[in-house]
């Protein structure tokens, strides 16, 4: 057989855009307004700018090991017994991202466009896309995503029409009033927003390159897109709507889009949320998928079965997520689920860096 | 068995061979003191070979070999029964000298073959007019004129326990991947099967999973299309008595490929090869699109059109989806029936399908004009895909679409295609990825568009050809 599991750098960049952004495109910038207000754009800026150093650490990290990805080594830095652990816990990070995501575009999806379908529908339906898809390959997911891409650059069009209509660019002014203090207590929510990146602890050694640097450039790229698209969204609200007006507005996306009359279609923002499904699916599939891989090696030996442990976290994912159908658990699901995420993704990697550093430091001598 | 040497112990043993079928005849001829006995199949040799080559430079010559006699290039001597059995299956006559416990195989076999004539199936409006025969030599005579250069490489296996077929398998040996070459004679060489039908059972056969959406062998009946496909180093595979060449391995984009694509100029090229795309999207998701319109978010649509939907469905007692359907089932109807029927009884479908059965529906409100209007688009749409498997593939995806759109409405349709894009990119063939993302710098050249020849520098990657450049030089002129 033909190797057919490496992916092209072209395919991680594509790859690591879908996977960071997601359900939060609607809510930007509301969660990241809640202290500094119309300057949430910095917010969202610095927030980028964080999630960039810390590529920058997983990048040395997976450096150090360039030839296995992140569940195999980890061992090597924590330990055997810790390594064990810890691959579990981001196992259940991952699958618990993944629902996170499932649950909170299906709750949009109930809410916007489908009333009536039963919520263990919407549920199954989007677990079942991306346990379907998690099942395969990695070359085949980067594939799908890399189709998926072209969606997103439709929908990246919509927003940006939608944007362009009346507003007013004195929503911005005065610059930087609400102080450094708050902007900088904004940029936690902005830091949920850009998770995905850390997919790259699991990706490093399957990315086909000529020059390890290029992998670096590449997921700056990613996340510069990423900040950018970001950033783009923040001054399309932030043009549109006063600090007042967003204050009671939770999703200020889907006003925008509703707002905008456009002749061909009357109301955008079905359409949008419509194709954002496919962006929010890549998600899905990809913490799906880094579930299953990280769950394969807990213990000793590697569980081959690949497909298995995907329906297995799926079945587990659907059980549970038919259960937060409330939206007050929903809301305190999400709260764990931002901590573990600063965690899993800011903290651990660090750590991990750290401590391979010190050992590296300690078989040098 | 051993051949003997008494004329009569060989003749009734080779009929026991035959199973004494009736077309097994002798026959005597004595020159000089040689007593000689043809034996053959009178239904499969050529009469005036025999007479001219064999019989009369026999009767001539006494006292030269038989080889050195008879003037007939297909020559061959066993002493073996069951060879010569075979023989006689095959077309050639078995000769033997009285006494002698020697056979000679002589190549006189009747070809009955229609001329090369214009393709049928695959017609473009520039290019060369030739079709691939039933007959395998033919065929290969076609290729080798195409495409001449020792590199060509023709290898033969006989597939069929039962029915002894030929089969031609072509490449090029500088460029064809030797990881898809081995797994491909690996397939082929383990098929233990009666008789094969060219295509249909070949294709099933040395395919890699038994359930696929979409064809992943492509057919073709254009040699000129067969040598552009050996000259990217890719398979092509030639049954004997089929019409038709198998191309493996291909990616999903080869299947909206034409020649004419290459013929009329990148610019309109790319337009019809977008076209094409464009049409199966259509093909697949039109009547879905349609029934999530009008039963889910007749929002979407501007005022106005949603005003004309309205009035177009306002006495129609069927619901959107079903209307789809029976509309759908209509046109497949009326397509097999087309198909089938005789060419002169043809016309008459046209005028009772499309007028009669296309206006009353409408005017008796079982079904809206519009959707009369959509299914008519979406059976165009589907026909001109290039490639009938992938129409017919086309076609059979449509109804789960409408089914999913009448479920979830503009989402449903979303995730079928997410379904239908997961199930693509899932597949091999031959151990080669069956799907390329449309935007990945390597392929857009040649998939969403046309591109310039002078760009199309290297070979398509699906192929994994083991020489990856194609142009060297564009032109002698310095750009």
């Amino acid at each position: 057989m033909i190797h057919l599991e490496k992916i092209s750098l072209n395919q991680l960049f594509c790859l690591v855009i879908l996977t960071q952004v997601g359900v939060h495109v609607l809510t930007i910038p509301f969660e990241e307004s809640r202290h500094s207000g119309y300057d949430s754009w910095m917010s969202v800026f610095i927030g980028g700018v964080i999630v960039q150093a810390v590529i920058i650490i997983i990048y040395q990290l997976g450096k150090k090991y360039p030839d296995r990805p992140l569940p195999h080594y980890i061992s090597a830095i924590a330990g055997k017994p810790l390594g064990s652990v810890l691959n579990f816990l981001f196992a259940v990070y991952f699958a618990e991202s993944s629902l996170m995501v499932a649950v909170s575009y299906s709750d949009v999806i109930n809410r916007w466009v489908l009333f009536e379908t039963p919520w263990f529908v919407l549920i199954g339906v989007s677990l079942i896309i991306g346990v379907y898809i998690a099942s395969s390959t990695l070359r085949s997911m980067a594939t799908i995503t890399q189709t998926i891409m072209v969606l997103f650059l439709i929908c990246f069009i919509i927003i940006f029409i939608s944007g362009m209509g009346k507003g007013d660019w004195r929503h911005f002014l005065p610059v930087g009033t609400h102080g450094l203090g708050s902007i900088l207590k904004d940029t936690l929510p902005a830091f949920w927003a850009y998770a995905g990146y850390e997919l790259l602890l699991y990706v490093f050694p399957f990315v086909k390159h000529r020059k390890k640097k290029d992998i670096l450039i590449t997921m700056s790229l990613a996340n510069g897109f990423t900040t950018f698209f970001y950033l783009l969204i923040s001054f399309i609200v932030t043009y549109n709507y006063s600090e007042s007006q967003l204050n009671s507005i939770p999703e200020p996306m889907v006003f925008l889009l509703r707002k905008f009359n456009w002749p061909v279609v009357q109301s955008l923002d079905i359409l949008f949320m419509t194709i954002w499904l496919s962006v929010t699916t890549v998600t899905v599939y990809v913490y799906l998928f880094l579930s299953a891989r990280y769950l394969a090696l807990v213990g000793g030996e590697e569980r081959k079965n690949h497909t298995l442990l995907v329906w297995i976290i799926g079945i587990v994912c659907f059980s549970v997520g038919v259960w937060v159908s409330d939206r007050q658990w929903m809301y305190q699901f999400a709260n764990y689920h931002n901590k573990a995420t600063v965690i899993f993704t800011g903290i651990l990697p660090i750590i991990l860096f750290l401590v391979s550093m010190a050992r590296g430091k300690v078989a040098g001598r | 068995m051993k051949a003997d040497r008494s004329l009569d112990n060989n003749e009734k043993s080779l009929q026991g061979m035959l199973f004494h079928s009736s077309d097994f005849k002798s026959s005597d001829f004595v020159a000089g003191d040689r007593r000689y006995r043809l034996f053959y199949l009178d239904t499969m040799i050529e009469l005036d070979m025999v007479q001219e080559h064999i019989i009369r430079p026999l009767l001539i010559s006494k006292d030269v070999s038989v080889r050195e006699a008879v003037s007939i290039l297909e020559y061959d001597e066993t002493d073996l029964l069951s060879v010569a059995a075979k023989a006689l299956v095959e077309g050639k006559t078995v000769l033997q000298i009285k006494g002698e416990a020697n056979l000679y195989l002589l190549g006189t076999e009747l070809k009955k073959e229609r001329s090369v004539n214009i393709p049928v199936n695959e017609r473009v409006l520039r290019g060369s007019n030739e079709a691939l025969v039933e007959n395998l030599n033919t065929n290969l005579n076609l290729m080798r004129k195409l495409t001449k250069t020792p590199d060509l490489v023709v290898k033969f296996y006989m597939l069929g326990r039962r029915s002894n077929t030929k089969i031609a398998v072509l490449y090029l040996r500088s460029l064809a991947n030797e990881e898809v070459l081995k797994e491909f004679d690996y397939r082929i060489t383990n098929i233990d099967i009666d008789y094969v039908e060219a295509p249909g059972f070949l294709q099933e056969l040395i395919e890699d999973k038994k359930f696929s959406l979409f064809p992943k062998i492509l057919v073709t009946e254009r040699p000129d299309r067969v040598r552009s496909y050996l000259m990217d180093g890719k398979i092509a595979i030639l049954t004997d008595g089929s019409p038709d060449s198998l191309i493996v391995p291909v990616s999903f984009w080869a299947f909206f490929q034409s020649p004419d694509d290459y013929q009329v100029g990148w610019l309109f090229g790319s337009a019809l090869r977008f076209l094409r795309i464009v049409c199966f999207l259509i093909a697949i998701s039109l009547p879905g699109a349609y029934v999530a319109l009008v039963t889910f978010d007749p929002r979407l649509v501007p005022f106005e059109i949603a005003l004309t939907l309205q009035s177009s469905m306002q006495y129609i007692a069927m619901p959107p989806v079903l209307e789809a359907i029976t509309m759908l089932v209509i046109l497949e109807i009326l397509r097999e029936a087309t198909v089938r029927l005789a060419s002169p009884i043809g016309q008459t479908i046209g005028v009772v399908g499309g007028i009669v059965i296309g206006t009353v529906v409408v005017e008796s409100n079982l079904i809206s004009n519009m959707m009369v209007i959509v299914v008519a688009l979406t059976g165009i749409a589907s026909f001109i895909i290039p490639s009938y498997e992938m129409s017919s593939a086309a076609r059979l995806l449509t109804i789960p679409f409408i089914i999913m759109a009448s479920i979830f409405g503009l989402i449903g349709m979303l995730l079928s295609f997410l379904l239908v894009l997961s199930h693509l990119a899932r597949k091999n063939t031959m151990g080669i990825p069956y799907f390329y993302s449309m935007i990945s710098r390597d392929t857009v050249k040649d998939t969403l568009f046309r591109g310039p020849i002078r760009n199309l520098k290297k070979r398509p990657k699906e192929s994994m050809a083991q020489d990856e450049t194609r142009i060297r030089g564009s032109r002698g002129s310095a750009e």
